[in-house]
């Protein structure tokens, strides 16, 4: 364990970390534009410079490429430093825009607080500045090229980390040039994340450019809803709409990146036909009437003949509270799943698995032996696959077993996986940290059972992000699939919160009230419609893959989007106290106020 | 004077096969391979006192021993062909006369370092000494002194010659070996030197032509009389001079390393050229700082070069006469490292084009005081670029400010050049 002193501290850290690391760790910032936690060093900005005043290596050293030694007397304000750390500065200005003002990435950009915290203020160089052409990458992606200061984060993450092929690095000395050999759109399913991790701004979020400023983004720690991985996400919000996206750091779930469908996913919550007012046979009507309409049309069904139906969709408060009411709707069938092998296979494995044998994906990521079992991530998972990329770079097989494990998911990120027919031929024995990946929309609950006979952890999938929670909440209560309750021929209605149902299954059944805050089949058949507020105008859980309970936090209010209501100009002509739209409430909020009226 | 490496040299044409056996040729590797252990070859190379004839001058056969024995898997050896130090072609010189000692020494070091491939890495350009060395590789396969079981001693050696792609960041060894591997050009970083994890991971040993090339000729007279054939006792064996510039009989010199720089200029050289009168000189290429008339005194070996404030880097020594305006001839030689750059970290990158906007700004009349200030504060800053080239460029910019800071002032108070340049 070396020890050293940082600016007077003495720092004690694990053998092989850098110094930049071990100031980190004791609160002092030290620059840097290469280095990133998850890329490593590369040693190529140099503005991470430190003095070492004593100890086994003296002078002017990059911290990012120094492992910490035993004695070492480091100083990162000492002058020669900070003026090594300005002509850096200097330098990369030479070439780099001056028009923050109209950057998108103004406010949230690393190179601009640098530039300012290190005093660059007057310009000594009075040469032509360097411009390049940019290239359309695409509809998500702002390509600026002559913002860049070469930090070669981009390729690193897009070639090393991704496994993409089409972006990379291009020219050399100072006509270095960052992108693809001709215009097109980004093929990594994880290009968005060079949005993230650019310093500055050449890479800029196309589907939100220039509408609001970081400090005037309403936004708040969330989960990404897209699959049941539950990736941390950093929703962006202003003037009611959802504007972007962007990772949030998780260690042991997405570490600093998330998919490209996580990230560019259609935004339904700012949806022009969104459903936002209760609705009583298709009239609008205000909240009482609606939830008293609810009750009194679920007073006329027989006792038992109702069915209460609930999708992976619904955080885990408001799927919490459905067994009561199914009691107060006097013994209505309580189903959380709709298709019955669905149903069986995720209960199975929610129920078989414990939190030592779950995988997170930091666990697959530091596996030595993966499997992909029957699924492709591309589709279920897209997070896990670039979890099993960076197994393989540490040297994991990778098997993919049967023909619903297609092998262009591990083209997909450069892996070289082994195609098998059975999940006997893999030889996950021989293996200390092996991994099984399957998913219960793709695998039964026997070949399930089957499969988690094995030494091995496990990563399940679910069919949406509360869906280890649901299934969880299905085994503790008593509930069957839709299927098989409109199979028994006893249901005659139907209440769906947050869901919906294929019309052939539901078949004449007609539903009594919907709870949800997309437009679906659900919503336009429904007697009584509730609107409810979507994951990022609430508080709330998702249980994730493994089981893991992740809250969520409210990013923004609901109501019509101010740039919705300004087709008759602006200012608004409508005054009023109430939000535009702002009547949906949180799910478990109008079970609850469903249940009063029982 | 006795040649070591020019001694097969034939005026015009490539010595053939025969001659060199004739003369003496893969007889070092005969000795070597059959009455030497490898280790035995290593310590010869080492008590010679060798130093790498590349230009930065570390022992070659202390290189040799930094490589681990017990190690599994492949160990390499690369022979840095990719000459492009500017003012420097000793190496073409050597291959187009003569490829044999190269391929003898390869294969006694890969015989010394226990490695069964060897590469040779060699520039673009050099398409006649790349052709010569393909058939001494050929020749020597069939003569049985590359391939399996050389003269029964159970060694084998296979040697590769491959033609770079043609940049010269590919000289530096990291970036050769990211080169050979198919990857772009940039240095690697060290820790890990080479010799423990280099090209493909292997521990991997880089060497020079000329140093490899002289391989042969230890082995065959023994390290004392290598060392004994320098010109001063600190110095070992005999140097490859290229002199270029304003000299009247400008070439390529095998003369005793630690000659004086003056024995060299007003020796072979036959002094300056008519009229010219020498001013300044690069002692070693173009990152090397500038020697001056007060040096001429200087034994050309490594130390006492350094000790001049100058490095002797590959001997290719460029020779400027009073006419020259060295604010001119520094902005040449660094306008050649600022594009040579391979663009990864930024001192490089966006510091070399700095001193040369500063130094055209100079040049052209438009300089002020406190550009010589920027220029002094480039020459200590660009030492913490992410390898020796940035440094390596500011070689001359270095000299021209401690050597010429007041010819380059009169450029400032002037606004013009004052040997009428532009």
């Amino acid at each position: 364990m070396p020890k050293l002193i940082i600016d007077d501290i003495t720092v004690e850290v694990a053998e092989g970390v850098t110094v930049l690391e071990a100031a980190q760790s004791v609160d002092i910032p030290i620059p840097h534009f290469c280095w990133h936690p998850a890329l490593g060093k590369a040693g190529a900005c140099r503005v991470c410079a430190v003095k070492l005043l004593d100890g086994p290596i003296k002078g002017i050293q990059m911290s990012c490429m120094l492992p910490a030694q035993d004695g070492m007397v480091v100083s990162t304000v000492d002058p020669e430093a900070v003026a090594m750390r300005q002509q850096v500065i200097e330098w990369l200005m030479i070439n780099h825009p001056h028009d923050c003002p109209v950057c998108d990435e103004g406010g949230q950009c690393q190179l601009q607080d640098y530039t300012i915290a290190c005093g660059h203020g007057l310009r000594r160089y009075d040469g032509k500045k360097r411009t390049h052409l940019n290239q359309d990458l695409g509809p998500n992606i702002e390509h600026e090229m002559n913002r860049c200061i070469q930090c070669y984060r981009c390729a690193r993450f897009y070639q090393e980390f991704a496994g993409g092929t089409d972006f990379g690095v291009m020219g050399s000395a100072s006509r270095v040039y960052f992108g693809r050999f001709e215009d097109g759109e980004l093929q990594s399913p994880f290009s968005g994340n060079l949005v993230d991790i650019c310093p500055t701004g050449v890479f800029t979020d196309k589907t939100a450019r220039f509408r609001a400023r970081y400090w005037d983004f309403d936004m708040a720690p969330s989960i990404c809803p897209e699959c049941s991985l539950g990736c941390n996400t950093t929703p962006v919000a202003r003037y009611r709409e959802l504007l972007k996206i962007s990772a949030r750091h998780n260690d042991a779930v997405n570490g600093w990146f998330i998919c490209d469908r996580g990230r560019f996913a259609d935004k339904k919550v700012n949806s022009f036909d969104r459903p936002r007012v209760p609705l009583v046979n298709g009239s609008s009507s205000g909240w009482g009437d609606a939830v008293d309409a609810v009750a009194k049309k679920a007073a006329e069904f027989a006792p038992g003949s109702i069915a209460v139906v609930a999708s992976s969709r619904l955080a885990n408060e408001g799927a919490a509270l459905l067994p009561d009411l199914a009691r107060a709707l006097s013994g209505a069938k309580l189903c959380f799943f709709s298709n019955e092998v669905i149903c069986r296979a995720s209960i199975t494995a929610a129920s078989q698995i414990t939190p030592h044998m779950a995988a997170s994906l930091d666990d697959v990521a530091s596996a030595d032996c993966i499997v992909i079992y029957e699924c492709d991530l591309r589709q279920e998972a897209p997070m896990m696959l670039l979890a099993v990329r960076q197994a393989w770079r540490k040297g994991a097989p990778v098997f993919l077993v049967g023909k619903g494990a297609p092998l262009e998911q591990a083209a997909a990120v450069s892996v070289e996986a082994v195609d098998l027919d059975i999940i006997v031929e893999a030889p996950i024995g021989i293996f200390d940290r092996p991994v099984i990946i399957f998913s219960t929309m793709r695998s039964s609950a026997a070949e399930i059972k089957n499969l988690m006979a094995a030494e091995a952890k496990f990563a399940p999938l679910f069919d949406g992000p509360n869906g280890m929670g649901m299934a969880k909440l299905a085994a503790a209560n008593s509930t069957i699939s839709l299927e098989s309750a409109v199979k028994s021929g006893l249901i005659k209605g139907i209440i769906t919160i947050e869901c919906v149902i294929a019309d052939e299954l539901r078949g004449e059944i007609p539903i009594i009230a919907a709870l949800d805050w997309q437009m679906n089949s659900s919503v336009k058949n429904a007697g009584v419609f509730l609107p409810t507020t979507a994951w990022v105008e609430m508080n709330g859980t998702f249980v994730n893959n493994e089981g893991r309970a992740q809250q969520f936090k409210k990013v923004m209010a609901p109501g019509i989007p101010v740039s919705a209501t300004l087709e008759s100009g602006h200012p608004p002509r409508i005054h009023s106290l109430d939000v535009p739209g702002g009547e949906p409430k949180p799910a478990w909020e109008v079970i609850t106020e469903i249940m009063k009226r029982l | 004077m006795e040649q070591i490496l020019f001694r097969h040299n034939r005026p015009g044409r490539v010595v053939t096969f025969e001659e060199y056996r004739s003369e003496g040729g893969f007889s070092a590797l005969k000795k070597g391979l059959t009455t030497m252990s490898p280790d035995g070859v290593q310590q010869t190379v080492i008590d010679s006192g060798m130093r790498g004839r590349g230009g930065a001058g570390f022992p070659t056969g202390k290189k040799w021993s930094f490589v681990p024995r017990n190690l599994p898997g492949p160990r390499w050896l690369i022979c840095n062909c990719d000459e492009m130090e500017p003012g420097t072609y000793k190496d073409r010189i050597l291959l187009e006369s003569n490829p044999y000692s190269l391929v003898e020494g390869i294969i006694l070091a890969c015989y010394a370092i226990g490695v069964r491939h060897a590469f040779i890495f060699i520039r673009r350009g050099y398409e006649q000494a790349a052709a010569n060395l393909k058939n001494a590789v050929a020749e020597a396969h069939g003569a049985g002194f590359l391939g399996e079981n050389i003269f029964g001693s159970g060694f084998s050696c296979d040697v590769d010659i491959h033609l770079s792609a043609g940049r010269y960041i590919c000289g530096e060894e990291t970036a050769l070996m990211n080169s050979l591997e198919g990857r772009r050009a940039n240095p690697r970083a060290k820790p890990p030197f080479p010799a423990i994890k280099g090209l493909w991971g292997g521990p991997t040993v880089v060497n020079n032509v000329e140093s490899l090339a002289n391989v042969p000729y230890i082995i065959a007279h023994g390290a004392e009389w290598f060392k004994g054939t320098a010109a001063t006792a600190e110095a070992s064996g005999m140097k490859l001079f290229c002199v270029s510039g304003h000299v009247a009989n400008p070439g390529c010199f095998e003369l005793p390393l630690g000659t004086r720089l003056g024995e060299i200029i007003y020796g072979p050289c036959g002094g300056m050229r008519h009229g010219s009168s020498f001013k300044a000189c690069l002692p070693g290429g173009a990152s090397t700082p500038y020697l001056t008339a007060e040096q001429l005194d200087v034994a050309m070996d490594f130390d006492p070069v350094a000790k001049e404030g100058s490095r002797l880097g590959t001997g290719g020594i460029v020779v400027f006469d009073q006419h020259t305006c060295m604010v001119g001839a520094t902005l040449n030689l660094v306008r050649f490292y600022a594009r040579e750059s391979c663009g990864w970290c930024t001192p490089c990158r966006e510091g070399l084009p700095y001193v040369v906007h500063l130094l055209e700004k100079i040049e052209a009349g438009q300089g002020r005081e406190e550009h010589i200030q920027i220029l002094k504060e480039h020459v200590q800053r660009l030492n913490y670029a992410f390898c020796a080239l940035a440094p390596g460029a500011m070689g001359p910019v270095d000299g021209l400010l401690r050597h010429f800071e007041d010819e380059v002032r009169e450029h400032i108070t002037k606004s013009r050049c004052p040997f009428g340049g532009s």
